[in-house]
């Protein structure tokens, strides 16, 4: 019996450790975000969003590009008081996704956001239970009209469109004409970007070679790596990838001195010698209208893309790397042509 | 050891109990399973603690709380099951927890050195580079003695040493006892075998029931004597088989190989015909094959040639449920293991074939009324003594359990019956009444195959007994028409001059 | 294309592509190897692992000398071994449970750890490429074996290591003594949970390089949740090497050649759809497994916690 309750002390201390790290109980989110003594002083209760992502806020990619601009429309409302944000990261397993969602809509947020694809099914579940209850699901098209919810945001990151910038200046900046794409699984955003990352090699350079290989993960950080190395090997002289699973990816350009293109947030940090550009998410724009659609009383049915005509997407360039006139310029015609529809990004 | 009292829950195993041995004799300890024989002995070697009483060492009150501390004051235990490791070799077995010459890194060469050495010296003829999973039963024994005396052990417990040997090994142990003392080694033997005990001994202490029942010397004690002290009644020590009239042939196995557990051939061209109202003894020494051929009549193995057919019938290809349906019955060797399911209570485990039929079943509902009613039969006619019906089977002693399986596999009223080892390791109380049970079933017209390493047994219980070496049956012959010596000689491998 | 795939140089890449991707497989599966040959499988090794590669990362991060990166990894992958040791040995818990327990609580203090100590996801520089003098010269084996960081030269190293300690040392036969009958080697007076409990320490320790060959050597960052699940595939390669020390470096190198040649394949364009080139790796492995398990060389008392009968 005393055996069993040292055991049993043991596995709550871990997972009360695991929680804190990972908040998937939504109870403790809003208490670390947003101090009680300070609510009953604003007249307005805040406007409150929680958000259940697929990996990390700190993942440099995917997740961190949403919370990051969760942070900053928090920043410009006035911080705590007015916007709360609870969330839940590394929900890898949908059912432990199905079972936050469901929890935070219960609890009573304004705007419950399904940060990614594979959650559709269990938030449309949840937000016919909760019609009062706002939902956002990315990447994303439908809204749930078709099935008569009318409280479901959807958004999505024209991806190719950056995709197709970057492969541009990848191709003028390529001396061996052999560019690396490390992917992590051939679909959704990642397959977006990487299709309109050849697009435009293609479109500026048809004798280049783009070799793309895939971890099968969005996580495996080591064999992203080795996929870097393999296609430093194989003569690619500019590297790209997507997902979390880059970081490694972007070590090992720096140790080669392999240029690196990034997508999703910034990733010129870790690589401030070989980082060219990025495309980074704009999620700002997004967010914010959802808010003032929310607070007018419209709880969903608007699908949002983020296109580089709307600013929602962003070619970030390194300051610290001389990126040539001519291939800023050529980068600056192929934007141009996006946004007026001259180009197209796919296939 | 004076006084010494040792209570585990609801059982007082040892009461109070004084026992001595002196310099160079051989100490029988007797009694019945659950005696407190073994209790009494794990709390000499420091395996057990014990509440009240003292130990004494020429002299001196000492304290023994670990094996170690035993082995630090020479005295060393031989455990009924082995405590060898089997992956190791014998060197590396017995310098497991030894401090190496060399500091951290192993010393074998000179452990293997001392190894021969010993084995010279007591003639224990044992490689010191052998695996020990490649080593036969009476090997692995001395491995354990050469493990004790490369100890030093000057005093030395052997818990039931020749429960699991052949006559001729028990033979060559008793030598080694022997040579043993003449160096001034004394030695504990704990046995039930009455007259190894008497061979064997210099003076003999009695246990029942955890109390002392006397020391005696055993000159001059008779077996009948000391099995009286050690059930507290008269035992019949003689069979009587009367002759029973021989139906068909029931059991048939021609020309049958097979394989054994280390892939080897270990059946070859194994023919035999056991008739009805028959009993067929196996003997042999063991790893000769008679636990494959126990194994290929139960359907628990398969023959890579030849067949086996029940009352006419060709089983070869059926698995073991099928050939349970059709009368057939097995004691199997490995009770723990393969007799019975240790978590299950008593009554599951008796009706552990026949649960999915009437009238142990309706549908697929257990019929639990009749379960209960059927288990308390057995229990009281088999004489199983437990607590009740719903106590976990592993909770009860080697004799109670084999009285369990044995009353499970005859209340089926087998026509055919395998049973490998029924008697080893039970106590002679129920030896007794396991073998009369097994001559009962016998004139009911069961063709019974027996297999068992106690010679005396084999000749006690067989109307014909077959020999067996390396996998191949050496002869089959009448009891009335052979002795001790020429089976033994058999089991060799050795075919006598007649 | 096909063709393309076995020119030399190609040979090459994936030769030492393979030789440093073992390097973490290595290390924490022969710290595995010592835990399992004493009868405790502890499926910590990835929160052990990734404890291991914060430490490593964080004291780096601060400036810290890399060794002294390495030695903090190892510290804190020992107490992990420890906390294991008090759980599954003295406290007897099912091994299994005990070790998702461990894992999950690596994985979440590591976590928590990042996120207040760094914040973000940053860089150090790790261990640089260190050409061995003269063996890295050498036409073809210099750059497959010879031209890497000192961690992965270590991982090899503790091969025979692993195998000099287990065979040819007192301690190594009181491990293998106890992980197949604990009874024999308590009957002897060897401590069988204080065997259990060092191996699981030594297990930890290991786990914890591993981590570090991570952070601080392959990638020189540290994620959550960087190692992906990479312990549980250690877990299974002392499994693959039927729990001996050349077994498990086979069983690394084969997974790590294998995902060397995948990578390699989508590299070159060779149209394999790149969810069945992923999964070779692991295919292959499960294949070789079922073909070469021998029951024999496992402990034979392995997940079960040894309490002395009375």
């Amino acid at each position: 019996m005393y055996r069993r309750l040292i055991l049993m002390a043991t596995f709550v201390l871990a997972l009360a450790l695991a929680a804190c790290a990972a908040p998937a109980a939504p109870a403790a989110a809003p208490a670390a975000d947003a101090p009680a003594a300070e609510a009953p002083a604003e007249t307005s209760d805040p406007f409150r969003i929680a958000i259940v992502m697929p990996s990390s806020t700190t993942d440099l990619a995917w997740s961190q590009a949403m919370y990051d601009a969760l942070k900053s429309v928090q920043a410009e409302m006035g911080g705590e008081a007015s916007l709360e944000i609870a969330y839940s990261e590394n929900m890898f397993q949908v059912t432990d996704a199905a079972a936050a969602i469901r929890d935070y809509a219960a609890e009573g947020f304004d705007l419950v956001i399904a940060h990614g694809t594979q959650y559709g099914n269990s938030m449309f579940e949840v937000a016919t239970d909760f019609p009062e209850t706002s939902f956002a699901w990315g990447t994303a098209v439908d809204t749930g009209t078709e099935q008569g919810l009318e409280n479901i945001f959807a958004y999505e990151a024209a991806a190719d469109e950056g995709g197709y910038v970057n492969g541009v200046i990848a191709a003028l900046l390529s001396e061996a004409n052999v560019i690396g794409v490390v992917g992590p699984v051939e679909a959704g955003d990642a397959k977006l970007y990487i299709d309109g990352f050849k697009k435009g090699v293609m479109d500026t350079k048809p004798d280049a070679v783009v070799n793309v290989s895939f971890t099968g993960n969005f996580g495996d950080t080591a064999l992203a790596a080795e996929a870097a190395n393999v296609h430093i090997q194989a003569g690619a002289d500019i590297l790209t990838g997507s997902a979390q699973q880059v970081v490694g990816a972007v070590g090992v350009a720096k140790e080669n001195g392999v240029k690196w293109l990034g997508t999703q947030s910034d990733q010129t940090s870790l690589g401030p010698d070989v980082v060219v550009a990025n495309q980074v998410y704009e999620w700002t724009g997004t967010v914010k209208d959802m808010i003032a659609k929310i607070q007018a009383g419209e709880l969903g049915g608007t699908a949002y893309n983020l296109t580089l005509a709307n600013g929602g997407l962003v070619i970030a360039y390194n300051s610290a790397v001389a990126v040539p006139d001519d291939v800023k310029a050529a980068a600056d015609a192929a934007i141009a042509g996006i946004e007026d529809g001259s180009i197209t990004t796919m296939e | 050891m004076r006084g010494i009292v040792k209570r585990f829950p609801g059982v007082l195993a040892c009461d109070a109990v004084d026992f001595d041995i002196r310099r160079g004799e051989v100490h029988a300890l007797l009694g019945e399973n659950g005696a407190g024989k073994s209790t009494l002995m794990k709390i000499l070697y420091g395996l057990y603690s014990h509440e009240e009483g003292t130990i004494l060492l020429n002299g001196e009150p000492v304290s023994i709380r670990t094996p170690t501390d035993a082995i630090e004051l020479g005295i060393g235990m031989i455990h009924q099951h082995f405590m060898l490791v089997d992956t190791l070799t014998v060197t590396e077995n017995v310098a497991l927890g030894l401090p190496s010459s060399r500091g951290p890194l192993l010393d074998l060469d000179r452990v293997a050195a001392r190894i021969r050495e010993l084995s010279e010296t007591y003639r224990l003829d044992v490689n010191p580079d052998a695996l020990v999973w490649t080593l036969a039963v009476g090997e692995r024994q001395r491995v354990e003695i050469i493990k004790a005396l490369y100890r030093g052990a000057a005093l030395l417990i052997l818990d039931e040493p020749t429960a699991v040997l052949t006559p001729q090994e028990v033979d060559d142990l008793f030598h080694i006892l022997r040579r043993m003392t003449q160096d001034g080694h004394s030695l504990i033997f704990i046995s039930h075998k009455l007259h190894e005990v008497l061979n064997i001994s210099d003076r003999i202490t009695v246990l029942r029931e955890g109390k002392l029942m006397g020391t005696v010397p055993a000159q001059g004690m008779s077996r009948a004597d000391l099995a009286r002290m050690m059930v507290g009644r008269d035992v019949l020590l003689e069979r009587n088989r009367s002759p029973v009239a021989q139906g068909s042939a029931r059991l048939v196995l021609e020309n049958v190989s097979a394989l054994g557990v280390t892939g080897h051939e270990s059946l070859r061209g194994v023919s035999l015909q056991i008739h009805a109202g028959e009993i067929l003894g196996v003997a042999g020494v063991s790893g000769n094959g008679q636990r494959e051929l126990a194994e290929v009549i139960a359907g628990l193995r398969a023959v890579t040639s030849g067949w086996v057919e029940m009352d006419g019938l060709d089983v070869t290809g059926q698995a073991a449920g099928e050939r349970t349906q059709t009368g057939f019955a097995y004691i199997p060797e490995e009770r723990m293991h393969d007799g019975v399911v240790r978590e299950f209570s008593v009554s599951e485990n008796l009706i552990l074939q026949d649960h999915t039929r009437p009238p142990y079943s309706k549908g697929i509902f257990l019929d639990f009324a009749h379960i209960a009613q059927h288990s308390q039969e057995l229990v009281r006619n088999f004489r199983v003594k437990t607590p009740g019906i719903e106590t976990p089977t592993k909770s009860l002693s080697g004799g109670n359990i084999q009285k369990l399986i044995l009353a499970r596999e005859l209340a089926r009223l087998p026509k055919v019956l395998v049973a490998a080892q029924p008697t080893r390791g039970v106590d002679i109380g129920a030896m007794e009444y396991i073998h009369q049970r097994l001559l009962d079933q016998r004139e009911t017209g069961t063709a019974t195959l027996l297999i068992s390493e106690d010679l005396d047994e084999v000749l006690a219980l067989s109307d014909r007994i077959a020999v067996m070496y390396e996998g191949r049956v050496m002869d089959i012959v009448k009891r009335e028409e052979t002795s001790a010596e020429e089976l033994g000689l058999l089991m060799a491998g050795v075919y006598p001059e007649r | 294309m096909l063709n393309e795939l076995f020119t030399l140089a190609t040979l090459i890449g994936i030769l030492h592509s393979g030789v440093r991707l073992a390097t973490p497989y290595l290390f924490a599966a022969l710290g595995e190897t010592f835990a399992q040959r004493s009868g405790v499988l502890n499926l910590g090794v990835d929160g052990m692992m990734l404890m291991g590669a914060f430490t490593a990362f964080y004291v780096a991060f601060n400036g810290g000398n890399l060794w002294l990166a390495v030695a903090a990894a190892i510290g804190v992958g020992c107490l992990m071994g420890l906390l294991m040791g008090v759980v599954s040995v003295t406290m007897q818990a099912e091994q299994g449970i005990s070790g998702i327990g461990l894992y999950l609580f690596g994985l979440g203090l590591s976590s928590l750890l990042f996120k207040t100590l760094i914040g973000s996801v940053e860089s150090v520089s790790g261990f640089p490429k260190l050409a061995l003098p003269l063996l890295s010269d050498l036409p073809i084996i210099g750059y497959i074996f010879f031209d890497h960081n000192v961690l992965v030269y270590l991982a090899y190293l503790m091969v025979p290591v692993t195998a000099f300690v287990l065979n040819r040392t007192t301690f190594g036969l009181s491990i293998r003594a106890v992980g197949h009958n604990p009874e024999a080697a308590d009957s002897l007076g060897v401590s069988v949970n204080r065997v259990r409990y060092v191996t699981l320490i030594i297990g930890g320790g290991l786990a914890g390089v591993a981590g570090a060959s991570l952070s601080i050597g392959l990638l020189n960052v540290f994620q959550e949740n960087m190692t992906n699940g990479l312990g549980f595939i250690a877990v299974a390669l002392v499994y693959f090497g039927s729990w001996r020390a050349v077994g498990v470096l086979g069983g690394a190198l084969l997974f790590s050649l294998v995902n060397a040649l995948q990578l390699w394949v989508q590299v070159l364009g060779i149209p394999i759809p790149s969810d069945i080139a992923v999964m070779l790796p692991y295919v292959l492995t499960i294949v070789v497994l079922t073909l070469t398990v021998r029951q024999i060389q496992q402990p034979a008392a392995l997940t079960k916690p040894y309490e002395r009968g009375e």
